[in-house]
């Protein structure tokens, strides 16, 4: 992500810190599930390395000192409170981001097998679709909250779907003959368990976009 | 003897009817979608809204509401004395806190209406000379309690209409946040003139205070220059009220209105100011609480919101009830003033 001076920081409002803190925040999400699909392809070199670029990073510190000083003065009327909490949600992403992105980097894993790695690479695609949604619908806030809305639905049917598969590979871990309390058999649960904690985040951020459309909307 | 005991009732009433038109200002919330919408600063607002809601007070002092209460709901030939008015006021001020303690939102235009038709009543039969059948104006005061059921109604459907237009032709049409919050930053600025407006004819449609006043007048106790002083010194004292007394309520009304948009503000006190104005204009006593509530319901079906019909069912009942009980009580004190030969 490109560097930006404390001054141009300053110059921003308050839509365009939050479109660039969630920017940040996205570009993090991805290399975390990047990072996850390197470790699918057994390449822990780089899958050590997106995650500690994950856990290192902080650029995204600077937008949130910019924006939290600037939404406490602002002259907004009535969807301060709205605003930021949108910003804090966007902030959660970035906290469940890190506390998975540590918890894997405990152990070095082995898939059990191609149809395990097919499918958890399957799970990966949808997170990284329903992310860049998200980044979608909070920029469509300023300016279509409709649009938002439809985005929302869209995460939300796919957030479903990924419901589906993640029972069908947790069905498939449980069948393996292996160990319950072997380090690979939890690190596989957890790895899927943070994958879904991430995407039901996305989830209910997604209902919460479609709230402050209804919120805001008049329909007529 | 008799001279010095009329001259001191009569200052008893000045002195009632100036703290009854503070307490008028003191109860007044009409600022506060403008405080929660932070169109101005919470002083300058109090004071704006003071100074208009004295205006409107003391601008149609002479006539409508005032002449109304003070003179036009009894029959002809009919005045007040001034024991009658002193006990109008004690029975309101009695009811008003009564309720004030049980936590039941009042009319004091009700409870003030009601004292009169309970004094009035006892009046006719104690004195003799005078027919109870015509000691009312009962072409006007069916009109006075006609309006307050027909008053909250209009303002309901008003409010519901004004919103479905507003909606229709221009909000509906706001897509993003920042263009929903640019334009209800132009909206704060309508709901200034709005509330403005709605407190001009809040303080006109005040009949309580200077309804004693007139009454004095018309019983001669006053003269048109001393009703006039003493009109203004209501004014002042209602804008007093506000400053001093209403910032408590309004600011406590106004934390609550910090999600809710100037537009729906500015619709709410613009259908209560314009049901205000033509209730004044008809010379009628109206209760501004009961219209703005019935307004907010207005809002609230338009937007498709629920309403709380139980709490308003238990509201509706209060509301029926303090005409009665206040013109009950109001006949009592009246009585109990007569066994002492106080007339």
């Amino acid at each position: 992500m490109k560097e930006i001076s404390e001054k141009e920081l300053k110059k921003l409002s308050i839509d365009e810190l939050t479109h660039l803190f969630i920017d940040n925040i996205n570009e993090q999400n991805l290399k975390l599930i990047e990072g996850i699909e390197f470790l699918v392809e057994e390449d822990f070199d780089n899958f050590t390395q997106n995650l500690n670029y994950v856990i290192e990073t902080n650029t995204e510190v600077r937008v949130k000192k910019a924006f939290e000083s600037k939404i406490f003065k602002s002259k907004l009327m009535f969807s301060k409170a709205d605003r930021l909490k949108l910003f804090n949600k966007i902030n959660d992403i970035k906290n469940i981001g890190e506390f998975s992105a540590n918890k894997m980097l405990l152990y070095r894993v082995v898939f059990p097998d191609e149809e395990f790695k097919l499918r958890i690479l399957n799970i990966l695609k949808s997170l990284k679709l329903i992310s860049k949604q998200l980044t979608d619908a909070i920029k469509f806030i300023g300016s279509d909250l409709t649009k938002a809305h439809d985005v929302c639905e869209n995460i939300k049917d796919k957030r479903r779907k990924m419901r589906i598969e993640e029972w069908q590979l947790l069905n498939i871990l449980y069948n393996y003959d292996m160990d319950y309390l072997s380090r690979t058999f939890l690190y596989l649960k957890e790895l899927i368990e943070g994958v879904m904690m991430l995407a039901d985040h996305i989830k209910s951020f997604a209902e919460y976009i479609q709230f402050l459309a209804t919120k805001y909307l008049i329909f007529d | 003897m008799a001279g010095d005991l009329t001259s001191i009732l009569v200052i008893i009433l000045i002195v009632l009817a100036i703290s009854l038109a503070f307490s008028i200002g003191a109860n007044d919330e009409t600022l506060s979608s403008l405080v929660g919408a932070g169109v101005l600063k919470f002083k300058v607002a109090l004071l704006i809204g003071g100074i208009a809601v004295g205006a409107g007070m003391f601008s149609f002092s002479f006539s409508f509401v005032a002449k109304t209460v003070g003179a036009d709901l009894l029959g002809e030939g009919l005045t007040y004395t001034d024991f009658m008015l002193l006990t109008v006021l004690i029975s309101s001020i009695i009811w008003l806190v009564i309720g004030s303690f049980a936590g039941i939102p009042l009319s004091s235009t009700h409870s003030l209406i009601g004292s009169i038709v309970g004094v009035v009543i006892v009046y006719s039969f104690s004195q003799g000379g005078v027919n109870p059948e015509t000691a009312f104006n009962w072409v006007k005061l069916n009109n006075v309690i006609l309006s307050w059921f027909l008053s909250p109604l209009f303002g309901l459907i008003v409010t519901f209409m004004l919103f479905k237009l507003i909606s229709k032709t221009y909000l509906s049409r706001l897509k993003g946040l920042n263009q929903i919050e640019k334009s209800e930053k132009y909206f704060k600025w309508l709901l200034l003139s709005a509330v403005i407006f709605a407190e001009i004819w809040v303080g006109a449609n005040s009949g309580e205070a200077l309804g004693i006043l007139y009454g004095l007048l018309d019983n001669g106790s006053l003269n048109i220059e001393q009703y006039l002083f003493f009109a203004f010194i209501c004014g002042i004292s209602s804008c007093l009220g506000i400053y001093f007394a209403a910032r408590y309520v309004i600011r406590n009304l106004a934390s609550q209105m910090i999600d809710s948009r100037p537009s729906e503000g500015l619709i709410i006190q613009l259908s209560s100011a314009l049901i205000l104005m033509i209730a004044t204009l008809l010379s009628l006593p109206i209760s501004h609480s009961h219209v703005i509530v019935f307004c907010i319901i207005g809002m609230s079906l338009s937007q498709k919101k629920e309403v709380k019909y139980k709490e308003l069912g238990k509201m509706g009942v209060y509301w029926i009830l303090t005409f009665p009980i206040a013109a009950t009580l109001a006949g009592f004190l009246y009585f109990g003033f007569n066994l002492f030969g106080l007339t």
